[in-house]
């Protein structure tokens, strides 16, 4: 039973997290090669918060997202006027940037060693979670509500402006946008939304360290949006599901760990070929990646 | 007067050496009125458009919008997105992953909502504004199109599954959700079939009659003599002519270095 729960719980983090890249990436075509700094930074920045202060989950939640959000503005400032390949490069030079600066500011993040015994989510203040159940159902409810926010913005006239500065960037600042602005809404937001999924993971996990926010993360999150579809909702959930079933269906065919970790790669990346040749959209999207 | 163009001058860098593409262009858009740029490919007619909509910053010279609270802007500094100017691109429909729908929403200089999560609160009052904003698009449709024409039952249909000349005569209809004094229209029928040309010809006089100024590009002269008011010749980086589309295309100058006849 804890193991299914397990399971789920790792899907509503990676829900949270490939919802909030499919913001920018699916909708406002930046493809962003950063979100697991973005999830790495809310992880630290709740250990932080968790280890120091006694304060309700909402709170540490809002301050999370908020902080996280705002260094999503390092890299919209100098680089949300840049297109497709230079964004895809000031991105990843965030990335490096962040995963250098949490493995070697040892003073603060403990670099290598990571941070252990991050206490439990406070859900009122005095109540700390921390049995397994607990955490699934916090991350459901959370995963639900992220879920719900995502559609209402992809529904709203957000969404819409994200979907036209995909199709016409030229077009849209014609019509009265500023379609800088707009990207610049999607990057917090995503951001914002990665740093609460970093929150509920340093706090299930109870220990971080830099090696779970690595470039090769980012990939993995990008990989589960294209597999799962681009635009919508269903496809970055569908995206989510796949990442993290396919691992525990490989364990049950009953390969060695080694060759089922290797394996799970070549099956990542021939699935993306495959989607990109018969179907660009992702399993489940909407619109065409790279379109 | 709507538009003012002064001693407009663009200069390209071609490896070492400099090309000036507009060399003093000065012109006179009237109010109310449509006046047709026409000119060789190649005359620098859409890049003047860029410099009067602010995508081309790096002009000399001067363009002044006359608004019609009698203020007069200085379009220099003024970004594409604060222009103030109705603009149909050069070859573009409709955005093509967005519905008929959308796509006039879109156009709306309305911009309420558009703030995430501005109105997660509110959902009512959002609604209320996207209703609004649907009955308009409707009624500009019916305004256009007639009593039961069929794009009123394909709002829900996305952009790119309307054939080009639908998009373009769509997308010149969409403009009217703005409420701009001037649209730049660049070959708003190039591309089209006769049908939708004959309709854009239509909407663009109504838009006219409606108090709108229209500055259109356009390289068909049948179209331009039919529609126009005035007609600006541009040629050598500076307009060569103005007149009533008969004397333009009477013009010597017209005739020989444009149309090519003797």
């Amino acid at each position: 039973m804890e193991y299914i729960l397990h399971i789920i719980i790792t899907l509503n983090i990676y829900v949270t997290l490939v919802l909030a890249a499919n913001l920018p990436v699916g909708l406002a075509n930046l493809l962003s090669i950063c979100q697991a700094a973005f999830y790495g930074i809310g992880a630290y920045f709740s250990a932080y918060i968790l280890m120091h202060w006694n304060l309700p989950f909402i709170v540490v939640a809002g301050v999370v997202m908020i902080l996280t959000g705002l260094s999503s503005l390092i890299v919209s400032f100098a680089s949300i006027r840049l297109k497709g390949d230079y964004f895809v490069l000031a991105s990843l030079a965030f990335q490096m940037i962040v995963f250098t600066i949490l493995y070697n500011w040892i003073n603060i993040t403990r670099g290598p060693y990571g941070i252990s015994g991050i206490p439990g989510i406070k859900l009122f203040g005095k109540v700390s979670m921390s049995g397994i159940f607990d955490y699934f159902v916090l991350t459901t409810i959370v995963s639900s509500i992220v879920i719900l926010l995502f559609d209402h913005l992809k529904k709203s006239p957000f969404g819409r402006i994200l979907t036209a500065i995909r199709s016409d960037e030229l077009e849209v600042s014609s019509l009265g946008r500023n379609p800088a602005e707009h990207k610049n809404y999607a990057f917090f937001i995503s951001a914002a939304f990665s740093g609460l999924a970093g929150l509920l993971y340093a706090s299930y996990i109870s220990y971080i360290d830099p090696t779970s926010f690595t470039l090769d993360e980012s990939i993995f999150i990008l990989t589960a949006l294209f597999i799962g579809g681009i635009g919508n909702i269903k496809g970055p959930v569908f995206g989510a599901l796949f990442v993290v079933i396919l691992p525990e269906i490989l364990r049950f065919v009953g390969l060695p760990e080694m060759i089922a970790a290797n394996l799970r790669q070549i099956i990542y990346g021939l699935v993306l070929v495959i989607i990109m040749y018969y179907r660009p959209q992702g399993i489940m999207g909407e619109l065409k990646i790279g379109n | 007067m709507i538009l003012q163009l002064k001693d407009i001058t663009l200069t390209f860098a071609r490896d070492k050496d400099s090309f000036k593409i507009l060399n003093g262009l000065n012109l006179d858009v009237e109010k109310g009125k449509i006046t047709a740029l026409i000119g060789g490919n190649g005359a620098g007619k859409t890049t003047l458009f860029n410099i009067i909509s602010g995508y081309q910053p790096d002009y000399t010279g001067n363009v002044f919008l006359f608004l019609q609270n009698g203020k007069v802007v200085d379009m220099r500094n003024t970004p594409p997105y604060q222009s103030s100017i109705g603009r149909l691109f050069q070859s573009k429909g409709l955005m093509p992953h967005l519905t008929l729908l959308e796509n006039m929403k879109l156009r709306s200089d309305n911009t309420a909502g558009e703030i995430p999560f501005s109105y997660l609160f509110r959902i009512k009052k959002l609604k209320k504004i996207e209703d609004n904003k649907e009955a308009e698009a409707k009624l500009l449709l019916t305004t256009f199109f007639g009593q039961d024409n069929k794009y009123l039952e394909m709002l829900d249909k996305q952009g790119d599954e309307f054939s080009y000349g639908e998009q373009r005569l769509l997308s010149l209809v969409a403009l009217k959700m703005a409420t701009h004094r001037l649209w730049l229209l660049d070959e708003p029928t190039a591309g089209v079939n006769p049908v939708y040309v004959k309709s854009i010809k239509d909407i663009i006089r109504k838009i006219r009659d409606a108090g709108v100024s229209i500055f259109l590009i356009e390289h068909n002269m049948q179209f331009v003599r039919d529609t126009a008011d005035k007609v600006a010749y541009l040629d050598e980086g500076k307009i060569q002519f103005v007149g009533t589309p008969e004397e333009v295309i009477n013009n010597q100058k017209v005739k020989n270095s444009y149309l090519g006849i003797e």
